[in-house]
C-alpha cells in the first residue's frame, strides 16, 4: 500500500463514520458539527482526485458558510425533547421501507458496476482553476450564464417575501 | 434563441418598471406587450430571423416542435394575463415582481422545451420551480398560503436532490452529460441501459414525476394548489404543468426513446396510479379548488401516455392535448378565482346570474371531460390512439377509458351546481374585457377540436 491508498482508505472510514454519527445523534447541534467533519473529509478525497479547487471550495462554502447557517437556524429554534412533534409509528415504518428499497437499489446498481473499465487517467493540474475557468467561458459558457438567472429570481422572490406590505 | 433572451430581458424590464411606475394597471399592460414581444421573436425562431444561430455545444436545440410547443405556452400564457392580469396585481403588493418572477418561470420553460444537455434540464427545472415557491406565498397574511409555499419548496428542493443524484448516475456511468445516452464500452444493448444508467434514469422519472404531480409523487398537489392564491394556482396548473412535462416529453420520449426497455414498466406504473389516484379522489372533494387540483392529477396521466407511446401521433396529440388542457384549465380557473366559496354550493344558481360567465366555464369544463367537438376530445383520442398504436399493453387503454368516464362525474358535478341549483353565489364584479377574452378562450377550444391536424401540424412538425 501505497501513501495515496492508506489516506484514501483512512478519509472514506473517516467519511462514513461520521456520516453515521450526523444521523444518529440526538442533539442536532452535534449533528452539524459532525456534518462538518463529513465534508472535510470528502475535501480531502477531492484533493486525492486532483480537484484542488472544488476542495476549497467545498471546505469554503459548505463546511464554513452552510454549516454555519444551519447552527444558527437550529440555534434559532431552540430544539428540544418536549418541542419535538410525535412520529406515526407507521409512517416511520413506511419510511423505513421505502429508504430500504432505494439503498438496495443502489447498492445493486453499483456491485454491476466494473469500477477497472471507468478509470479516467487526468493530468495531475486538471482541477486548478485556470482550466476549470477555461471550460466553463467555452464548453459550458451557456449554462454559466442562465445561472444568473436563477439566482436573480432567486434575489427577486427574496425581495418580494421580505418586502413590508 | 431569440425567446430566451428576449424572456430574460422582459423579465429585468418588469423588474425594474415597478420603481419608476406606480399606476394600478401597467403592469398587466406592459406584461402583455412582453409576451407579444415574445412570440414575435417565437416566429423569428420558426423562421431564420434569429439573433443568434449559435447552439452553445449543442446545449439548446430550437427545431420545428419545440418552437412550436413555445409558441402553445406563449399563447396560453397571453390568454392567462388577458384573463386573471388584474387578479395578479391583486395579490399582495408587488404586481411587477410577480410579473417579473413569471417571466423567469417563461425562460425556465423555454430552456426545459429545448434542452439537449442534462445540465440544461436540471437549471430549467430549477429556473421553472424557484419563483413558484415564492408565487405560491405571495400571499403573506394567509397562513394557508405561507405553508404551502414552506411544503412545496421542501418537497422541491428534495425532488431536486434525487434529479441531481440521477444525473450523476448516468454522468457517471457514460461520461456524458447529452440527453441521448451515447453507445459507450461498457455494453449497451439496443433496448435497455446499463444498470448505472438505468438507476439514474428512474431516479430522473421520479423526480420529473414529482415536478408533473403524477402519482404516487402527487401529495404535494391538492395542499399547494389549494393554499396558493387562486391566480398563481391557475398558472401552476397549467403553463407551468405544460413546461415541466416537455422536460419529462423530451427526457423521455426523445432522450431515452430507444432504451423503453429500462423504463417502460416504471412508466405504466405510474400511469396506472396517476389515472386511478387522480381521478377517484376527485369524485370525492366538496371544493371547487380541490377537484381542479386533483383533475389536473388525472389530466397528468394522460399526458404520460404520450410520453410512454412516443410515436408521431403521440407527438402531435402531445401538442393538442397540451393546448386543450391548458386553454381550459384557464378558463375554469378565471372563474373560481371571481367566486367568493370555491365550495361546491358557492356555484349554486351561477347560471342566472352570470349565464355568460357559466356558458364558458361548462364549455371549458366539457373540453376537460373530454366530449367530442372539443380539443380535449381530440387530445384524449390521440393519447388513446397513439399507445395502441405503439403496442402499449391494452389494459391500460381500456383503463384510461373508463378513468375518462369518471372524471365526467366529477366536472358535470359543477356544471349542474350552476344551472339546475338554486342560491344566490357571492361573487367579484366582471368586467367586460374579462368577458370578451373569456369566448375567445371558449372560440379556441372548440377550434382545437373541429380542426383539420393532418395538414396544419405535418407541415409544421416537417420544419
Amino acid at each position: 500500500m501505497n501513501v495515496t491508498q492508506i489516506l484514501f482508505w483512512l478519509l472514506s472510514a473517516l467519511t462514513v463514520f461520521s456520516a453515521l454519527v450526523v444521523i444518529t445523534r440526538k442533539n442536532p447541534v452535534y449533528s452539524v458539527l459532525w456534518l462538518i467533519i463529513t465534508f472535510i473529509s470528502i475535501s480531502g478525497h477531492y484533493i486525492l482526485l486532483n480537484a484542488q479547487f472544488l476542495a476549497v471550495v467545498n471546505v469554503i462554502v459548505y463546511a464554513g458558510a452552510i454549516m454555519v447557517l444551519f447552527l444558527f437556524v437550529i440555534m434559532l429554534m431552540n430544539l428540544n425533547a418536549d418541542a419535538e412533534p410525535q412520529k406515526n409509528k407507521w409512517l416511520q415504518f413506511a419510511g423505513v421501507i421505502a429508504g430500504g428499497c432505494l439503498a438496495l437499489v443502489i447498492i445493486a446498481a453499483l456491485k454491476n458496476v466494473d469500477a477497472k473499465a471507468r478509470i479516467a487517467e487526468t493530468g495531475s493540474d486538471i482541477g486548478l482553476i485556470e482550466n476549470l475557468g477555461k471550460v466553463l467561458f467555452t464548453q459550458y459558457v451557456l449554462p454559466f450564464e442562465i445561472s444568473s438567472v436563477l439566482f436573480l429570481s432567486a434575489m427577486v422572490g427574496a425581495v418580494v417575501i421580505g418586502k413590508k406590505n | 434563441m431569440n425567446v430566451l433572451i428576449l424572456s430574460i430581458f422582459w423579465g429585468i424590464v418588469m423588474m425594474f418598471s415597478g420603481i419608476a411606475l406606480k399606476k394600478k394597471g401597467i403592469a398587466t399592460g406592459l406584461a402583455i406587450a412582453g409576451v407579444l414581444i415574445l412570440l414575435l421573436g417565437n416566429l423569428g425562431d420558426m423562421s431564420t430571423v434569429v439573433i443568434t444561430t449559435s447552439t452553445f455545444n449543442d446545449m439548446l436545440a430550437f427545431r420545428g416542435y419545440n418552437v412550436l410547443f413555445i409558441s402553445i405556452v406563449l399563447v396560453a400564457t397571453l390568454m392567462y394575463f388577458l384573463v386573471s392580469g388584474r387578479e395578479i396585481e391583486n395579490v399582495g403588493t408587488g404586481g411587477f415582481d410577480y410579473y417579473a418572477l413569471i417571466f423567469f418561470v417563461l425562460t425556465g420553460i423555454v430552456i426545459a422545451s429545448s434542452f439537449n444537455n442534462l445540465l440544461m434540464l436540471f437549471l430549467g427545472i430549477e429556473i421553472i420551480s424557484i419563483p413558484l415557491y415564492i408565487l405560491t406565498g405571495s400571499d403573506k397574511k394567509n397562513l394557508k398560503s405561507n405553508e404551502a409555499s414552506l411544503k412545496y419548496f421542501l418537497m422541491g428542493s428534495f425532488s431536486t436532490g434525487i434529479m441531481l443524484l440521477g444525473i450523476a448516475f448516468i454522468y457517471g456511468d457514460s461520461g456524458s452529460l447529452a440527453i441521448v445516452p451515447a453507445p459507450s464500452p461498457f455494453g449497451f444493448s439496443f433496448t435497455s441501459l446499463p444498470t448505472l444508467s438505468a438507476v439514474g434514469a428512474l431516479l430522473l422519472m421520479f423526480s420529473l414525476a414529482f415536478k408533473v404531480s403524477a402519482a404516487p409523487f402527487h401529495f404535494w398537489t391538492p395542499d399547494v394548489y389549494d393554499g396558493a392564491p387562486t391566480v398563481f394556482t391557475s398558472f401552476m396548473a397549467t403553463i407551468v404543468k405544460a413546461g415541466t412535462f416537455i422536460a419529462f416529453f423530451r427526457m423521455f420520449a426523445g432522450g431515452f426513446a430507444s432504451v423503453q426497455g429500462s423504463w417502460g414498466l416504471a412508466m405504466q406504473v405510474i400511469i396506472f396510479l396517476t389515472l386511478l389516484i387522480g381521478n377517484l379522489t376527485a369524485v370525492f372533494q366538496q371544493s371547487a379548488k380541490r377537484m381542479m387540483s386533483y383533475s389536473s392529477i388525472a389530466q397528468a396521466g394522460f399526458m404520460l401516455l404520450a410520453i410512454y407511446a412516443h410515436n408521431d401521433m403521440a407527438k402531435e396529440g402531445f401538442l393538442v392535448y397540451t393546448a386543450a388542457y391548458v386553454l381550459a384549465t384557464i378558463g375554469v380557473f378565471a372563474l373560481l378565482s371571481r367566486v367568493a366559496d370555491p365550495g361546491f354550493q358557492g356555484f349554486n344558481g351561477l347560471a342566472k346570474k352570470e349565464p355568460l360567465l357559466a356558458a364558458t366555464t361548462t364549455i371549458c369544463l366539457l373540453s376537460l371531460a373530454g366530449i367530442p367537438l372539443t380539443g380535449g376530445f381530440l387530445g384524449k383520442y390521440y393519447m388513446l390512439v397513439a399507445t395502441a398504436k405503439a403496442g402499449g399493453p391494452f389494459w391500460l387503454v381500456i383503463f384510461a377509458v373508463i378513468c375518462a368516464a369518471i372524471s365526467i362525474y366529477y366536472y358535470f358535478r359543477l356544471i349542474i351546481a350552476m344551472y339546475f341549483k338554486e342560491g344566490n353565489p357571492e361573487m367579484a364584479p366582471v368586467s367586460r374585457g374579462l368577458k370578451f377574452w373569456l369566448v375567445v378562450l371558449c372560440v379556441l377550444i372548440l377550434a382545437l377540436g373541429i380542426f383539420p391536424y393532418e395538414v396544419l401540424l405535418n407541415n409544421l412538425l416537417s420544419l
